[in-house]
């Protein structure tokens, strides 16, 4: 029984690795349309209060926003306007 | 005599404006020099560090002691080697027991493979749920403890060391975030160093006490366009006994599912922040000896071992008010039971109420006043403390 769950589960985990992989292709306009800020609101808080733009320096931000991606798992795109946009208003 | 005069003016002259044209050529390059080598000092390398972390203290008052606690500062080292490669590490240095303990919470690297997968390598805290891995730190914690169960000393695990793969990704409107890992996993506990804890789960288990592995993974959903809600089951799976014992063929499954709703709500002026986790360890039954036995030494028993916990919370702050002081106001409330195996010298069935009022100087740093009412049966107490009580914690925590 147990075993059983183990296949289906990791067989799950390989289906959505799949669908992850192609999925570049299903992303809507709401999503591709999303500005830094408002992607920096919508995730953010989904953890803990928002920060301050001006909390870190450019250089820091890079580094604090590749963290947020790997932990919070945001996607390329998300993480590269966030990105941008601190920089742009710290 | 006046022509020699006019002569000698503008001769004069002319020498002092082209004096001070190289002057001032002279300064400018001298400036252009500067801000060279200012740029030089300040443009950023490749390689990136940043120190961040947090840290929290605060005075508990229960009904037999009050006592001002050390709490715990945790520094945070993360180094961006290039784009794709990352390093993260996490130390806790802790007073407890009259003594200061040090904790490697995590230690790896992540390496980005493509735009949807992350390879992540070394020690890491384990998307189990979300409460460890998203929401243990102090300053993010709403309450100033942790809910019945969860972190050090609790059913569900905190940290491994293993490889894993992750990543998230749009479908549509919708977006997906997902981890597949393999462990070493926790060990069982047989009973020969803790009798009093056989058939618990330790989840300290390096070096591994088996060949296997534990495989298990995360997977988040979040239905709506502007990620509110986000809905996440996992599982691990593995044997937990030790080579070469009777316990060889145990194995354990642990499992959670939870969910997180913040959204804003313009109606209250406020946000509101929703989370829950139910989580199951099942682990396959096994005989213990009895010592509590004397009189029949090597005597055996056994359990069914299956332990449940859950927690509940909900988080209301009038952030869009325009007052100061009411919108760094947050009031918060959680629910939390735990229950243990029956029968196992470690039988609990507890409940706990968390009520909370925070108080944010800024995003980052928290007053955090919380009254606790912890009710049931504790089989085996932590440390000879008796959990089951009233008590008001008050801590403060920054993040930085």
């Amino acid at each position: 029984m147990k075993k059983l769950i183990l296949v289906n589960g990791l067989a799950a985990l390989l289906v959505l690795l799949a669908i992850t992989f192609f999925s570049n292709c299903a992303t809507s306009n709401v999503a591709m349309n999303k500005s830094g800020a408002q992607l920096w609101g919508e995730n953010c808080v989904r953890c803990h209060n928002t920060p301050s733009p001006e909390t870190f320096s450019d250089v820091e931000w890079d580094v604090a926003v590749m963290h947020m991606r790997v932990r919070a798992n945001l996607t390329d795109e998300e993480a590269k306007k966030i990105t941008d946009f601190l920089k742009t208003a710290n | 005599m006046k022509k020699l005069i006019l002569i000698i003016v503008i001769f004069w002259g002319s020498y002092s404006l082209l004096s001070a044209q190289e002057d001032i050529k002279q300064q400018v390059k001298e400036l252009t020099n500067t801000v060279d080598s200012l740029e030089n000092i300040t443009k950023p390398g490749k390689s990136k560090f940043l120190l961040r972390g947090y840290a929290h203290a605060g005075l508990e008052i229960t009904d037999n002691e009050s006592t001002f606690e050390g709490g715990s500062f945790n520094p945070i080292f993360l180094y961006k080697q290039s784009d794709r490669l990352l390093f993260e590490s996490e130390l806790e240095f802790e007073l407890e027991d009259r003594q200061l303990s040090i904790g490697l919470e995590y230690a790896n690297f992540s390496y980005l493979l493509t735009k949807s997968v992350t390879l992540r390598l070394g020690k890491m805290l384990l998307p189990f749920g979300i409460f460890v891995d998203r929401m243990h730190p102090a300053w993010i914690n709403k309450f100033s403890s942790k809910p019945l169960g969860v972190g050090h000393g609790g059913i569900l695990p905190t940290s491994d060391i293993g490889v894993e793969l992750s990543g998230g990704a749009y479908l549509g409107n919708s977006k997906i975030n997902y981890s597949a890992y393999v462990i070493n996993g926790p060990r069982l506990n047989e009973g020969d160093d803790e009798p009093e804890e056989a058939g618990q789960l330790h989840f300290d288990n390096f070096p591994d006490n088996n060949n296997n592995k534990m495989i298990g993974g995360r997977l988040g959903f979040l239905p709506l366009s502007n990620s509110s809600l986000e809905l996440g089951f996992s599982g691990m799976y593995g044997k937990v006994g030790s080579r070469g014992t009777e316990y060889s063929d145990i194995g354990a499954f642990l499992y959670a599912i939870d969910l997180s709703y913040v959204q804003s709500l313009s109606f209250m002026s406020s946000v509101l922040s929703v989370k829950a986790q139910y989580s199951g360890v099942n682990v396959d039954q096994a005989s213990y000896i009895d010592t509590e036995d004397t009189l029949n030494t090597g005597a055996t028993y056994t359990f069914n071992n299956t332990s449940t916990t859950y927690f509940v919370e909900g988080a209301l702050r009038p952030a869009l008010l325009n007052n100061n002081f009411f919108r760094n106001l947050e009031f918060a409330v959680r629910y939390s039971e735990l229950d243990t195996p029956e029968g196992s010298m470690w039988d609990s069935k507890l409940n706990q109420w968390e009520l909370g009022l925070n108080y944010w100087l800024d995003w980052r740093t928290v007053f955090k006043f919380t009254y606790r009412i912890t009710q049931g049966e504790a089989g085996h107490d932590e440390g000879g403390e008796s959990p089951i009580g009233n008590a008001f914690l008050f801590h403060w925590a920054i993040g930085f």
